[in-house]
């Protein structure tokens, strides 16, 4: 009964020194979901890009229904049937086109099309797509103006559209509510009953446990581990991965020592409620809440980068107003943004470079910088924070993705500040990466105040000694990190007026937190 | 396996100093088939062919560095030659009177053109334009679209008496004894200074780290505290500078105000930063890399005209040098590198 | 008040040119009795550099000379504007049209137009291909001939010569069959090498290029130049390579900054043969105006051009354009189309 739809072999890929992927040998079947699982930089994007015709496999075969499988490109891996939807969003979409163009797109480049486009026959086309997919917008939307959510389910209903043999969905949830996501599973179930043979990526163990068949766990550009005894060995799958058993980290919360960040009465928008709290010397704060809660915001006005309406912040006992980024950093207040590729990374720089960058001025006399010193500064902050690479010298774009961000981070630990702002320091970032930095950076704390604004409470009560909720840009709830009652936490996240959320019937109470979490920032 | 180790390598050999092996081996081709080509003072023929472009070229660089574009410096570059002889032959001014003046008619473009892009937020290419236009029309205006030269009539009747002082005449036709009697003009040190402040700015000071910064990522270099709008600023500012540097030499040179639109100081100057990007396998802009581009196609032009090859063959090769140039850039080099993704 | 004025001008025209004699608006044949009510136009497709705008002013001063409405449209090298612009002027309801250069192309039809809407055109270095169009024209085959005689008058007729030259271009053309015809009838003349750049600072792009042919080519002692860019570029080479005792340069047209170059101490520019443009301009609105009077000029009416050697300027101490038409009456005025009735431009 169990047909294999793609059968890979011995594939090889290196980039230059770096060997990605050493040797892959799997099937992907015909009506089953694998759920490929691996930490950043195991693999799996060059994998995924193999299969869909963006890179060529040094060495291996390739087969598609029996028959050898080697597309020239995108195009030939798509109108072959092995349809791709990538994880950053806009490479499924055209932003400035209109939902009936996008949903239509790649029959437009298929051979023997007409010259002129009928646009009534188009959105036609288009809106039986969309209403196969749940879509309700209008398609002559333009993309650009829908939100996260329903672009990343434009980029899908594409994919869709091509009737695919083999189906990639490359991180699919990652931007979508739950509700949506929920849209997506119940396509991916009916795709499976179609005899659609579907790789899934994901870290995320709840969608995992909701659509996966097996699971396949990636480590250093190998397979670690295929599991597919029913039930599914969730907690192997992890242990493949990592390579070693994931372990709760205990944290011995301090209190801090005198006050340095304090905000009185800070109003983030104009009709919201005032925000007042105090940050100590020597203490991790997690700033947590749903998209739209107001972390971002606050870390902004920190940082100077926006101003508050109202209310004031004091450094040191000093009032403090930073009129820009610079402004706060020359007073001692750094920030490392979220969405490092977009703020953080200079890509054509070097690990040195990128690491130094806030900081050039203390490496260089008279304006001429000292290579050495910065090289120096660099290799000992990569050892103490354990970066993957072969040399300081290296470029950026040749890390992964957890280790990029912890250059993005380490460039901030190379001086002493007042007030360190980590904005998703995880995101992106695979667990064995986020031990690391979070590790690194409780080490770190003493004589200064830390906050991390990250949307997760797992990575929260990883890192925190204190834990505010903000919701709806006001203070919800404040917990020390010791024995934190989840669901209290989850509920302050929720906000008041809100149904509380049931205790998950025998399931992890962190994996609820998190899919609520979701929820809830589809309905904010 | 192994091949294709040495396959990798031999193409980063080839990335990386192929441009220089081209311009040795143009060189020698020359020295061998156009008499005359092969002696010292062909040599500083072409250096003082390519300084004026290759100063205007650097300015350049230093707008492409942070992500920018400038499409005014030609037009900078034959206002300062204006604005030079208006000072000179019309006011009666002092040469140095009129380099300041220049100067600061170029920093003073740049500013424009800076606030123009940072503060309100025009395209560069478009804010550049219309400062092409503007300066094209606005340096004809004094004298009614007339080129400046002593003795001419100015619409009042009388006769401007001023002269191109001899010291100004000096930047452009002064010569250096090197080796040689009077070997080394004014321009080529000019240039071959202005290039190497240039290369240690962009690629040793922090300020330039820090442009390098913004042209690729401009808000990650904000978020570190770095002043992107006061960097993008400078760029331009010294992009107007170097344009009426060029333009003093030029006027030096030619000893008169001559109208011009500069697009071909533009487009050649535009060429060399273009053709800079292969040097050394840099991929990005770089005044060593200027200052060879510059260099590359003074000695092909220089050669052929040696060898008598129609006007239209220099345009010809130009187009060919820079195609290729773009090829290495943005073909090679990117196979080369091979961006691993996670 | 406006009469006034323009009787005024006319007696000063007219004082100022004894022989014409005193031309008064009440003797002029209609519709100049009345011109203030007479329009013409300009129609330009060049019009940037001294040349152009010194031919626009002699335009001017004739058209005001004459108290005509003159409108001035400028193409800028745009052909099909150029062309728009002569139906614009038609709509305009002008009663005669100068045609400054253009291509025979676009203006052919254009022109027809015009004569079609009853109109007078007059084309200056443009053929319109057009019975009815007298041609305006600077003679560039004489310029490049009286050039040359210079050059063999100063040289003898054996020599090696660098020759400035883009194809093309069309006074550049005319201006080659003079040096191609000397070159035929003086085989003693050898050209070494032709080279030639309209980049813009021509002198500076020309500048380049001579210094690598005189490098090239030591044994060269003449350069024939037939573009006054062209002459100045050669010039700012043969000094910067210290060659100015060797070398004699020949060239056409003539400008002030000219003037001080040829007479730099030590100077090899030679000699220039020049039509003054202004003249040309003048003689423009003169040959449109014969026309609108209701006579006939010839199908061309050239404009003869003047030898102007680099001794002459010494001699008569030659600062600038205006010392050179009062010291050389011929380069100031040109006897076409003149008319008893017609006012001259004041000096």
């Amino acid at each position: 009964m169990v047909k294999v739809t793609c059968k890979l072999s011995g594939l090889e890929k290196s980039f230059g020194r770096n060997h990605v992927l050493r040797g892959i040998d799997l099937e992907l079947r015909s009506g089953e979901v694998t759920a490929l699982m691996g930490a950043n930089g195991a693999g799996k994007s060059t994998l995924v890009k193999v299969l869909c015709g963006y890179h060529f496999a040094d060495a291996g075969k390739m087969e598609l229904a029996g028959k050898p499988y080697s597309p020239t490109d995108a195009a030939d891996a798509i109108s072959k049937g092995v349809v791709t939807v990538h994880q950053s969003i806009d490479d499924g979409v055209i932003p400035d086109l209109d939902v009936a163009t996008n949903l239509t797109l790649d029959r437009l480049t298929e051979p023997g099309v007409g010259l002129f486009v009928n646009d009534r026959k188009l959105r036609r086309q288009a809106r039986e797509v969309a209403e196969s997919m749940g879509l309700t917008m209008d398609v002559r939307t333009r993309v650009a103006d829908l939100d996260v959510a329903d672009r990343q389910m434009i980029a899908i209903a594409r994919a869709m559209a091509r009737a695919p043999k083999l189906l990639i969905l490359d991180e699919p949830t990652s931007s979508l509510s739950a509700s949506e996501a929920d849209r997506l599973f119940a396509l991916i179930d009916r795709l499976r009953a179609e005899g659609v043979a579907i790789l899934y990526i994901s870290h995320r163990m709840s969608d995992i446990r909701r659509v996966a068949d097996r699971i396949v766990s990636m480590r250093d550009g190998a397979i670690s581990g295929v599991f597919e005894s029913d039930p599914l060995d969730y907690v192997g799958a992890v242990n493949a991965m990592l390579g070693h058993q994931m372990t709760e980290v205990d944290i011995d919360p301090v209190s801090g020592g005198k006050p340095v960040l304090e905000a009185r009465d800070l109003r983030l928008f104009e009709d919201s409620p005032p925000i007042t709290f105090t940050a100590r010397e020597g203490e991790v704060i997690a700033f947590t809440g749903l998209l739209g809660s107001g972390t971002t915001e606050l870390a902004e006005v920190i940082f100077g980068l926006a101003e508050a309406s109202a209310g004031e912040l004091m450094l040191d006992g000093k009032p403090y107003r930073p009129a820009s980024a610079s402004d706060a950093v020359t007073k001692g207040v750094f920030m490392s943004p979220k969405d490092r590729s977009v703020n953080a990374v200079v890509a054509d720089f070097d690990i040195a470079n990128n690491m130094t960058l806030p900081f050039l001025k203390a490496f260089s006399r008279f304006s001429f910088l000292s290579e050495r010193a910065q090289r120096e500064a660099t290799s000992e902050m990569i050892s103490r924070i354990g970066v993957k690479c072969q040399s300081e010298r290296d470029g950026i774009g040749t890390l992964s993705g957890g280790n990029q961000q912890k250059v993005m981070i380490g460039r901030w630990l190379l001086k002493a500040s007042r007030v360190l702002l980590l904005d998703e320091p995880f995101q992106g970032v695979d667990i064995g990466a986020r031990r690391d930095i979070g590790h690194y950076i409780r080490q770190t704390a003493a004589g200064r105040t830390t906050l991390v604004f990250v949307a997760e409470i797992d990575e929260a009560l990883e890192i925190a000694d204190r834990i505010i909720v903000l919701n709806e840009a006001a203070i919800a709830g404040e917990y020390v990190n010791r024995n934190v009652d989840l669901n209290s936490l989850v509920a302050d996240v929720s906000g008041p007026g809100r149904s509380r959320t049931p205790t998950p019937p025998g399931g992890v109470p962190t994996a609820q937190a998190q899919s609520t979490l979701q929820n809830q920032a589809s309905a904010g | 396996m192994k091949s294709d180790n040495m396959n990798k390598s031999a193409l980063d050999l080839a990335i990386r100093y192929g441009f220089i092996v081209l311009l040795c081996g143009l060189a020698l081709f020359f020295s061998l088939y156009a008499s005359g080509f092969a002696s010292p003072r062909s040599a500083v023929f072409i250096f003082q062919s390519v300084a004026i472009t290759g100063i205007l070229a650097l300015g350049v660089t230093c707008t492409l560095v942070v992500g920018g574009f400038d499409l005014s410096i030609g037009s900078v570059a034959t206002s300062a030659l204006m604005l030079s002889a208006y000072s000179m032959v019309i006011l009666e001014q002092s040469a140095l009177v009129a380099v300041l003046l220049c100067l600061a008619m170029g920093a003073l473009v740049g500013l424009i053109n800076g606030i123009l892009i940072v503060k309100m937020r025009v395209p560069d290419l478009l804010a550049t334009l219309g400062m092409m236009f503007l300066l094209i029309g606005l340096q004809r205006i004094p004298t009614q679209g007339n080129s400046i030269a002593t003795g001419m009539s100015l619409p009042d009747g009388s006769v401007a008496e001023g002269t191109f002082s001899a010291a100004f005449l000096w930047l452009g036709r002064h010569r250096f004894d090197l080796f040689l009697d009077r070997l080394l003009p004014v321009p080529v040190v000019l240039f071959l200074l202005i290039a190497l402040i240039i290369w240690l700015f962009l690629g040793y000071t922090r300020h330039g780290r820090l442009m390098y910064a913004i042209g690729s990522n401009e808000r990650a270099a904000g978020l570190v505290g770095t002043n992107v709008q006061r960097y993008k600023i400078v760029a331009y500012m010294i992009s107007g500078m170097l344009a009426s540097v060029g333009g003093i030499l030029l006027a030096a040179r030619l000893g008169r105000g001559d109208i011009a639109s500069g697009n071909n100081l533009l487009l050649d100057s535009v060429a060399a930063a273009l053709i800079g990007f292969a040097v050394l396998g840099a991929a990005r802009p770089n005044a060593f890399g200027t200052a060879a581009g510059a260099l590359f196609v003074g000695i092909l032009l220089q050669g052929l005209t040696m060898m008598n090859a129609p006007y239209y063959m220099q345009d010809f090769v130009k187009g060919v040098v820079l195609v290729a140039a773009l090829v290495f850039t943005f073909y090679l080099s990117s196979r080369r590198g091979g961006r691993k993704t996670a | 008040m406006l009469r006034r004025e323009f009787m005024k001008l006319a007696v000063a025209a007219g004082l100022g040119l004894s022989a014409s004699g005193a031309a008064l608006a009440a003797d002029m044949p209609a519709p100049f009795d009345k011109p203030e009510d007479v329009k013409i136009a300009l129609v330009r497709y060049l019009s940037t550099g001294d040349f152009f705008q010194s031919y626009l002013s002699g335009v001017e001063k004739q058209a005001e000379a004459l108290g005509v409405d003159l409108r001035v449209l400028d193409s800028r090298q745009d052909a099909a504007l150029q062309a728009d612009m002569v139906d614009q002027a038609i709509a305009l309801g002008v009663d005669g049209i100068i045609i400054q250069h253009g291509l025979t192309e676009s203006m052919k039809a254009a022109a027809q137009r015009a004569v079609d809407a009853g109109i007078k055109v007059v084309a200056f270095d443009v053929d319109v291909e057009n019975d009815a169009v007298p041609q305006v024209e600077q003679s560039d085959y004489l310029l490049g001939k009286m050039a040359l005689e210079q050059a063999i008058k100063d040289n003898g007729d054996s020599f090696t010569a660098g020759y400035v030259y883009v194809p093309g271009i069309a006074p550049l053309d005319r201006r080659d069959v003079a040096w191609k015809e000397v070159k035929e009838a003086n085989p003693g003349i050898t050209e070494a090498a032709m080279f030639g750049t309209l980049d813009n600072p021509i002198a500076n792009s020309v500048a380049n290029q001579a210094r690598s042919i005189l490098q090239a080519n030591p044994n060269i002692s003449v350069v024939f130049a037939p573009y006054d860019e062209f002459a100045k570029g050669v010039k700012i080479a043969v000094d910067e390579a210290g060659l100015s005792q060797d070398i004699d340069i020949y060239s056409a047209d003539v400008s002030t900054a000219d003037i001080s170059a040829m007479r730099e101490p030590d100077s090899a520019w030679a000699a220039t043969v020049a039509t003054n443009p202004a003249v040309v301009g003048e003689v423009s609105v003169r040959t449109l105006a014969l026309m609108l009077a209701g006579e006939d000029p010839d199908a061309q009416v050239v404009v003869p051009p003047t030898l102007i050697t680099q001794e002459f300027l010494n001699e008569n101490d030659v600062k600038n354009m205006d010392d050179l038409g009062e010291k050389m009456p011929q380069f100031r005025h040109a006897d076409v189309s003149v008319a008893e009735w017609i006012p001259l431009p004041k000096r």
